[in-house]
């Protein structure tokens, strides 16, 4: 294993050069069903930076206490239990908007990303390196659920945040509430973003 | 062998801890959790017979719920009797609904008058409609056209109500269906129009009883 990068590098990778949505394509399941309202976006958001960084900081910590064979069940458990804790957190202060996410928070467990993150960096590094680690890809996710809400729920229902935004006497765009006006959004959006700012560095484009 | 056995003797342990911890969680929010349905259920039954819930704090909410509504078994249904500020004149009665909807099982809680002849209010709470079509029917403009509906006494043959396209002209108990939810309206017509020709032939005889 390389040499720990450094926490600015590990930083603006996971945020922006490697983002997780943009670049690696993960997590998308979520993108789009959790997007169309801004104030469901923002709460999806904090459950999901709050368990990657505590499953990544985790699986750091018992890294050199686990057993090479058992990794998989340990980080599935680590994910799983901070996901259920945020799960009822949510049910138990935010009961509406818990409503409105569905299954969507418990599905946190299954996001590949906190999966990769703990098996692609949290379990050869240190614990800091972790945190930073998940919380920058955790930002950069939030980055992208954010923008992508900014275009579906003005388009979707004419408001932002609950205010109206539009004009008056515009007609919302349906489609743009239901899942193909996400794959809209997130198609165009990636598209904008990796012409503008094509990868120099990482992986190879294709292949995944 | 030895390795083996320290990997369940880990998995053990690590399953032990964060089972405890999500438990201890759990067990600490638990009645906030169900005081949330409860509350939920609350305010809808009171919104339902217009006592004007609309910035009640949760405190108040349950108070007003415990003084001003008895509940009734009637036939396996449960009733909501929502009564004056005396605490005896009966001022509506209030009875939950449900049936299919198009994408999952719909939710919502009717009131009326204390004859139980007049529909006075009407709520979705659940549903799994789709977002912006179908899910429009918690929006008030579709809720609020059912206040005023008549379930006059009697098996007259046909539906209570209609949902018929907007913009056409209507004749009473014809409503305003869900544009662009022709499936949604259709199951809500369907379900609706059968509970309350329910209410109508079975509970409302015995609701005012007692």
């Amino acid at each position: 294993m390389a040499k720990t990068p450094s926490h600015r590098e590990i930083f603006i990778s996971g945020l922006w050069r490697d983002n997780p949505v943009l670049r690696q394509v993960l997590g998308i399941c979520s993108t789009l069903a959790a997007t169309n309202l801004m104030v469901n976006t923002l709460v999806m958001n904090a459950g999901l930076i709050f368990s990657l960084c505590m499953s990544s900081l985790t699986v750091s910590l018992l890294r050199n206490v686990t057993p090479m064979r058992t990794r998989m069940m340990v980080q599935v458990l680590i994910i799983a239990s901070y996901v259920i804790m945020v799960d009822i957190a949510i049910k138990a202060y935010l009961p509406e908007i818990s409503e409105a996410l569905g299954p969507y928070v418990g599905l946190i467990i299954t996001n590949c990303i906190i999966m990769g993150r703990c098996e692609a960096f949290a379990r050869n590094n240190p614990p800091l390196a972790s945190l930073v680690d998940g919380l920058a890809v955790g930002l950069g996710y939030a980055l992208v659920l954010i923008a992508i809400a900014l275009i579906r729920e003005p388009l979707g229902f004419g408001t932002l945040l609950g205010f109206k935004v539009m004009p008056p006497g515009f007609t919302p765009w349906t489609i743009m509430v239901m899942a193909p006006g996400a794959f809209f959004a997130l198609g165009a959006l990636t598209w904008l973003i990796r012409s503008l700012f094509p990868q120099t560095t990482g992986l190879a484009e294709g292949g995944r | 062998m030895k390795s083996r056995l320290l990997s369940v003797g880990f998995m053990f342990l690590l399953t032990l801890c964060f089972t405890a911890m999500v438990s201890a969680v759990k067990v600490a929010n638990q009645d906030r959790i169900q005081r949330n349905q409860e509350l939920k259920l609350e305010r809808i039954i009171l919104k339902v017979l217009r006592f004007g819930t609309g910035r009640v704090s949760d405190r108040e909410l349950s108070e007003l719920f415990k003084t001003r509504i008895r509940k009734k078994e009637v036939e396996g249904r449960t009733l909501y009797l929502g009564l004056e500020a005396d605490g005896r004149t009966l001022k509506g009665i209030a009875f939950p609904v449900g049936g299919p909807g198009f994408w999952g099982p719909i939710q919502g809680m009717v009131g009326l008058d204390r004859e139980g002849l007049t529909v006075v209010g009407l709520a979705f709470y659940s549903h799994s409609e789709t977002p912006g079509l179908g899910g429009r029917l918690t929006e008030d403009w579709f809720q609020n056209q059912f206040a005023g509906l008549k379930l006059p006494a009697g098996k007259e043959a046909g539906p209570i109500f209609e949902l018929i396209p907007s913009g056409r002209t209507k004749k009473p108990g014809q409503l305003d269906a869900i544009t662009g939810a022709t499936m949604t309206s259709k199951a809500v017509e369907r379900f609706l129009n059968r509970e309350l020709a329910f209410f109508r032939d079975k509970l409302r005889p015995q609701a005012g009883e007692g």
